[in-house]
């Protein structure tokens, strides 16, 4: 026996030594997100009030993520967990939730935010489904993040959280709020814009479609924000991989012809690709959109044999250089859409 | 339009209130009904009239509020679309404007979230979401084998020099009827999880096992979920969390068998038993975990129970176990665990030998040590991934021999080390050398001290998961094992598919 006892004082001791370490750190909340965006917004949100932390690094595929004991114990000392939910964390989320044996997180628990509670959602299935059908999930399309009223819609989400769980900074968060809705309402709509209607009143006419003849009574133009850019080529087809930038693409009225890949998760096989390819070159498509993770192969294919360009960008903060926080990402995008729609010279 | 409505309102009081009086009377007076008719004719007419004037009025009305709307509109466009102009000029304007635009910008706020909210809510499918969430899944299991030895390897892994169960060979692999492989094509077993939480309190699941001879209960486990200070308390049927695969099920291993050092200290089924499970996530800047465990200690490897003359009688827990396992804190593509564990079980055999009966009685301890290292290459379906393992166990077994009094301690060991790298999205590759018994120290009734040879087997493993749901995996084996009657060389090959259905899987570490 004398080896179990040496095990546990020695274990007893480390444990001392660095929970005395852990106890040092400053008592700010302490705020674990899912994904390195939920953690951007809800950075903005509390300023130097919290520290917030990511699992994901934006630059893997969130669904195949696997637990691993350094997410256990984040976790562990959480105040407050925000996921994405719609079941894009289905993988890993119940393992790290379990281990860290945190009861302030659990589901149901008032630490557990589903960021997802008040978002417009797309693909909602109308019929049952089934796993015939590939990586189809039960709760619709969970890139809503994509979608830039859904990143305000979020802010307001976390804001409200934050305000339940701590009253006493309600006003810092309420304040970080206004200005984070700001910020993004004038990278939508261009400062000029925003200033003359407010953020709010611009993002509900164009959520109900009238912000264009809006304006066009006012006699204004687009603005020189995303909505500005992309405007003009309303109505122009994309492809993209996966189904993951379909928020993003209606928010803009981008439709999507078709994704390469035949079925969510499936891999793009070649027969899908002629067919899609002679559809690219029927609808004169000029973007295939898709993330750095996936292999370009398929889409440098399909470049070869319709007008298109391939455009590679990160779908989530820290994807990529540029991708520096959520506003910078969605930037990077839409700009890398406008400058692929706005190319002239002909391809072959 | 009030007026309007009260003078019809009035006049068709009258008109009731004079029908009313004036039908008895007219019963009563019939002389008088063309007189009663003539005034009713000129009643309705002059209803007839204020109905068309009601009408013209209305219209004339809803031309006034259209017009009155149009003008709203125009000076709403002024204020929230101002020109240029108008800002720039009126000084005294500007504070008051701004004071407009905030109280009515917290209104837009609120009327955009209203608006999306009606949005959302009619977007929300009209299924309703079950109301118990018991997780059900079933994992199918089936593969191709060959092997070379006439005998076949099941056979072998029962007769291993310094393992096999008795030392009488004949009786040696028929204790494990559902674990006889056949060349050919196998089940290996049905398997059947079930999972949920009981209560704010407590989570439970069980995992059950079947194929066409015998079912059996994995694992059933009732675990604590409101604890504090990071403690976690399991009891029931529960796989041990020594070592690092030994809590995990077949369906979750790397390569289609376990190693061997398993095999042979622990069993097909690993370390599994009845009893309860303590564990501690310690509050430290890294993972670190430690774990104690009391076990009923019915298990034939580790702590078999015989308990009749002329063995003592002990009570249970026969078995215990502690482990810690240490994860320090890495980048994001790194992930680094070292486990310690250590078992101790009551053990008794007795072994037939030449007509006469050997009764032993004394303890298993057992050491192990593993490590796993994961790399994520971040690139999707596990492509440039790698994932190195290793773990070795070291069992003292000290019997004594009730006959005689005397002491016979053995002294044996075994190891494995494996890696995996997905060399394609969904696609891995592995290798796994094995060896069992390095230390192989022996003490035999007739033969005295021994010193048996190691085993070796190496492996090479090919899988595929087409999806998060399927799998299929090729294996090769060439193992050389020492026996009691020499080395035996053998190849082994097996393709298998296994796929599960029901609940998506967890992504454990």
């Amino acid at each position: 026996m004398k080896y179990p006892a040496f095990l546990i004082v020695a274990a007893f001791l480390c444990t001392a030594l660095a929970s005395a370490l852990a106890r040092a750190e400053a008592q700010a909340i302490r705020i674990v997100a899912t994904t390195t965006d939920l953690a951007d917004i809800t950075r903005a949100i509390c300023g130097d009030l919290a520290i917030v932390t990511s699992i994901t690094t934006g630059q893997e595929d969130p669904h195949a993520l696997s637990a691993k004991p350094g997410y256990v114990v984040s976790a562990r000392d959480a105040d407050l967990w925000i996921r994405i939910g719609m079941e894009l964390e289905i993988g890993w989320e119940g393992p790290i939730l379990r281990d860290s044996r945190n009861r302030r997180i659990q589901v149901g628990a008032p630490g557990h935010l589903d960021a997802s509670t008040n978002v417009i959602r797309l693909d909602v299935p109308t019929q049952a489904i089934t796993r015939a059908m590939g990586d189809v999930h039960p709760m619709g399309n969970p890139h809503y993040w994509l979608d830039p009223l859904n990143g305000r819609i979020v802010a307001k989400t976390i804001t409200d959280k934050l305000c339940d769980l701590h009253p006493q900074h309600q006003d810092a968060f309420q304040q970080n709020l206004r200005n984070f809705q700001n910020d993004l309402d004038e990278h939508m709509f261009g400062q000029t814009l925003v200033a003359r209607f407010g953020g709010a009143k611009l993002w509900r006419f164009l959520n109900d479609g009238t912000l264009k003849p809006q304006l066009a009574a006012a006699d204004l133009g687009a603005g020189d924000g995303w909505y500005g850019l992309l405007e003009p080529y309303a109505g122009s087809y994309v492809v993209t991989y996966h189904r993951s930038w379909i928020y993003l693409l209606e928010r803009f009225n981008l439709p999507v012809l078709a994704e390469m890949e035949p079925l969510p998760g499936v891999p793009p096989s070649g027969r899908h690709l002629a067919k899609l390819a002679q559809d690219m070159r029927d609808k004169q498509v000029r973007v295939i959109l898709q993330e750095p993770f996936y292999n370009r192969k398929a889409a440098d294919l399909l470049a070869k044999r319709s007008p298109a360009t391939v455009l590679v960008r990160a779908n989530a903060c820290g994807g990529s250089a540029e991708a520096t926080s959520y506003l910078a990402m969605l930037d990077s995008v839409i700009r890398g859409l406008h400058n692929a729609l706005s190319n002239d010279t002909p391809q072959p | 339009m009030l007026k309007m409505t009260q003078r019809l309102a009035f006049l068709s009081i009258v008109v009731a209130f004079t029908t009313i009086i004036i039908i008895p009377m007219a019963r009563a007076q019939d002389s008088s009904n063309q007189e009663l008719a003539q005034v009713l004719r000129e009643l309705s007419q002059q209803i007839q009239d204020i109905k068309k004037e009601h009408a013209a009025a209305l219209q004339t009305m809803q031309r006034e509020i259209d017009a009155l709307k149009a003008q709203l509109q125009q000076q709403a466009a002024q204020t929230t679309l101002p020109s240029t102009v108008t800002t720039v000029t009126t000084v005294t304007g500007v504070p008051a404007a701004a004071a407009i635009s905030t109280a009515s910008r917290d209104d837009d706020e609120q009327e955009l979230y209203a608006a999306i909210k009606s949005s959302a809510a009619a977007m929300l499918p009209a299924t309703p979401v079950p109301g118990v969430d018991l997780d059900a899944s079933v994992i199918i299991d089936g593969f191709y084998h060959y092997d070379s030895h006439k005998l076949g390897v099941s056979h072998l892994k029962n007769s291993l020099a310094g393992f096999s169960h008795a030392h009488d060979q004949d009786d040696a692999g028929h204790d494990h009827e559902h674990s006889v492989i056949e060349d050919g094509f196998n089940l290996r077993h049905l398997e059947l999880g079930l999972s949920a939480a009981v209560d704010p309190y407590f989570t439970a699941w069980t995992t059950l096992a079947f194929d066409d001879h015998a079912s059996e209960v994995e694992e059933a486990v009732i675990q604590s979920s409101s604890l504090p200070w990071g403690l976690t308390l399991s009891a029931g049927k529960i796989k041990s969390g020594i070592g690092r695969m030994n809590h995990q099920h077949s369906h979750n291993w790397d390569f289609f068998d376990q190693p061997l050092v398993y095999d042979a200290l622990f069993g097909d089924h690993g370390l599994t038993d009845k009893g309860l499970q303590l564990t501690w996530l310690a509050p430290t800047p890294f993972h670190f975990l430690i774990g104690a465990e009391a076990f009923q200690g019915n298990h034939e490897t580790v702590a078999n129970y015989l308990g009749s003359d002329p063995f003592p009688r002990h009570n249970g827990p026969r078995l215990l176990t502690s482990f810690l396992k240490f994860g320090p804190q890495l980048d994001e593509q790194h992930a680094l665990q070292f486990g310690l564990s250590y078992v101790q079980g009551r053990h008794q055999e007795e072994e037939d030998h030449d007509g006469h009966t050997h009764y032993f009685n004394g303890y298993n301890r057992i050491y192990g040590a593993d490590v796993v290292y994961k790399y994520d290459a971040k690139r999707p379906h596990g492509h440039g991934d790698v994932v190195l393992q290793g773990e070795f166990f070291h069992r003292q077994r000290d019997l004594e021999l009730l006959n005689n009094g005397q002491d016979y301690n053995n002294s044996q060991d075994g190891y494995y080390l494996q890696a995996l790298y997905g060399f394609k999205p969904r696609w891995r590759v592995g290798a796994r050398w094995e060896q069992l018994g390095v230390t192989n120290d022996v003490h035999d009734v007739h033969d005295g001290k021994l010193s048996y040879c190691a085993s070796n087997r190496a492996s090479a493993m090919l899988d595929w998961k087409l999806s998060e749901f399927s799998l299929l995996r090729m294996q090769t084996t060439n193992g050389n094992f020492a026996t009691a009657h020499g080395r035996e060389d053998f190849w082994e090959f097996i393709m298998q598919l296994q796929i599960s259905i029901g609940k998506h899987a967890a992504h454990d570490f």
